[in-house]
């Protein structure tokens, strides 16, 4: 056992600690789960992820692709290790129906395993039954048995939905499955706007703006887009309603820049200069202005709102550079966040705390990501010696962070978690940028 | 009209001797003779872009006076209508690019309002660095791209 551990709580509240270590998410869930504490740079959950069973031989490829989105899946959270499943995982019972096999946790426990997590499928007709089990190996607790069930033709959901439960189970929060990215694609020098599953996997372009559409921007329940494009040559806000297509335009004179969508509200924010200077405003749904959220001299720009909707960060350059800076939206007042370097962008405020990433660009021309703490503390550089690194967003979940890199040359959106750790590409064909990521719920 | 214009400036670069007095100014191309005659149709090389330090949208003396000359073409030719849009280098990030540009397109303007220029004869327009003149990745390809750029309408 390193130091990551499991404990098991059967009081009223539990304690729901994860990945940092300075500003720990507590809250509380009904009697009897398990919870993770995994402190802040200490190793994976240990999974053996056991390969599907399964009676008939010709069901085996289907076996063997949910086997290989699930591993896959489970993998792209970074929380896992997964192991390799011991061959006498099961000490008897009958193999082929979950929860009456005997799990062998000794035989589990010697690989170094704390979950575990298999399952028996079958076919019937063009419907896939998969029943999966997970139990804490430490403790021979039965953690979850259910059954997903699905067309044939549509594995990838059904193996979705158990890594969705298992990270919920585990997080005690709605996982990236269920999540959309919008992002910037730029193709033969047009930018239009696409839409994805949370991985990059069938992204679809949902803009056709003639190449000039940029910082895409999905309202929490993914339901509403919004963008910059230029309309007849002029800078033009467009809200666009995924469901029915239908899209608004706000043509206020001058310019409009990266909106945000306020948490908890059909609103976003975003920068209008119609009254001279570049100031946040909000905007409805409809297209129609609403009030104003910054007065100062310069630039104003990038809101992203707390969680509870209460709070805004945002850029300014009232102090010359570019800096973070944080609205209380209820007594108006501001405060500059970022104090490190001449030029901190782009902040992203988490969807679950108090933490907010930002870019800052560097003096040997690099820009990299960080976090900090909306009280100021805890800074912390999530990027290092790879270019330029911009534009993060988080996962409705607040695990992980999705932003675009030039690390390979070319700009394409990669992965980590919120952390830093477990960097990697989306590896999507061209180039990509302004990733937004949000929640389908 | 803006496509030819931009095919045009994709044509002008390499070739900058041949085209003389077209409209995709740049402190770069300003060739002396003109052996052929310019296609655009439009009037211009009278007014030059002017250019700016990083971050910053404050007009340093070259711009003023380059901006001095434009007023004067703006003056002589009572009936132009322009664009001025405000440009960016690739440093820094996109949103905020945006609004730097604006910042920029809006300096010259006021400074060509207060050299008597009629503000209704000039419109604004901000392209952050999504459509940089000099597509280089060093400090001359930089110092092209932060520039406010005349189009004549």
């Amino acid at each position: 056992m390193n130091v990551t551990f499991f404990i098991r709580l059967q009081t009223l509240v539990i304690l729901f600690c994860f990945f940092f270590m300075n500003a720990v998410t507590i809250c509380a869930e009904p009697v009897g789960q398990y919870i993770k504490i995994a402190k802040e740079g200490e190793t994976k959950i240990p999974l053996v992820l056991k390969t599907l069973d399964y009676q008939k031989e010709k069901d085996g490829k289907y076996a063997r692709d949910l086997d290989g989105i699930m591993e896959s899946g489970l993998d792209f959270t970074g929380m896992f290790s997964l192991l390799n499943a011991p061959l006498n995982v099961f000490s008897g019972g009958d193999r082929y129906v979950v929860g009456e096999r005997q799990v062998n946790f000794p035989a589990l426990s010697s690989v170094g395993a704390e979950l575990y997590a298999g399952g028996v499928m079958e076919r019937r007709g063009s419907t896939i039954n998969m029943a999966m089990e997970v139990y804490d190996v430490l403790t021979g607790k039965l953690m979850l048995k259910k059954l997903y069930s699905g067309k044939r033709d549509d594995l990838r959901s059904i193996g979705h939905r158990f890594c969705a439960d298992l990270m919920e189970l585990i997080t005690g929060k709605p996982s990236v499955f269920d999540s959309r990215l919008a992002f910037v694609s730029l193709n033969g020098g047009k930018k239009e706007i696409f839409l994805s599953e949370f991985d990059g996997y069938g992204a679809k372009q949902v803009t056709s703006t003639g190449g000039m559409a940029l910082t895409p921007s999905l309202s929490p329940d993914s339901g509403l887009l919004a963008y910059l494009t230029y309309s007849g040559g002029l800078p033009d806000l467009q809200i666009k309603d995924l469901a029915t297509q239908k899209t608004v335009s706000v043509m206020k004179k001058g310019v409009k820049i990266d909106p945000s969508w306020r948490n908890g509200t059909l609103e976003c924010a975003t920068t209008f200069s119609f009254e001279g200077d570049q100031e946040i405003y909000m905007v409805d749904r409809n297209g129609s202005v609403g009030r104003r959220l910054t007065r100062s001299r310069g630039i104003d720009v990038s809101p992203s709102f707390s969680p509870d909707g209460r709070k805004m960060a945002f850029v300014s350059s009232r102090h010359g550079s570019p800096q973070v800076f944080i609205k209380d939206l209820s007594s108006g007042r501001e405060s500059r966040l970022t104090f490190s370097g001449k030029y901190n962008t782009q902040p992203a405020w988490s969807p679950v705390d108090d933490k907010i990433a930002f870019t800052s660009m560097q003096k040997n021309g690099e820009i990299n990501i960080f976090t900090i703490n909306a009280d100021g503390s805890g800074l912390r550089q999530l990027t290092y010696r790879a270019r330029q690194n911009e534009a993060p967003g988080w996962s409705p979940d607040g695990s992980m962070i999705v932003f675009s890199s030039t690390r390979d040359g070319s700009r394409k959106l990669f992965m980590m978690n919120a952390n830093g750790r477990n960097q990697r590409s989306l590896k999507l064909p061209g180039e990509q940028m302004q990733p937004s990521w949000s929640s389908l719920r | 009209m803006k496509s030819l214009k931009n095919l045009f400036r994709m044509l002008l670069v390499p070739s900058m001797l041949f085209f003389v007095g077209c409209g995709c100014c740049d402190e770069a191309v300003e060739p002396e003779i003109a052996p052929a005659p310019a296609p655009a149709p439009v009037a211009v090389a009278q007014l030059d872009d002017v250019f700016y330090a990083f971050d910053s949208s404050v007009l340093d003396m070259a711009s003023q006076n380059q901006l001095k000359e434009n007023a004067q073409w703006m003056m002589d030719n009572p009936e132009a209508a322009v664009i001025v849009e405000g440009h960016c280098d690739e440093r820094g990030t996109n949103e905020y690019n945006i609004a730097l540009g604006e910042r920029r397109a809006d300096s010259a303007k006021s400074y060509l309002v207060n050299l008597g220029v009629d503000a209704s004869r000039m419109q604004t327009v901000s392209y952050g660095e999504e459509r940089p003149f000099d597509p280089g990745h060093d400090e001359a390809a930089w110092a092209k791209n932060r520039r406010a750029h005349f189009v004549v309408q």
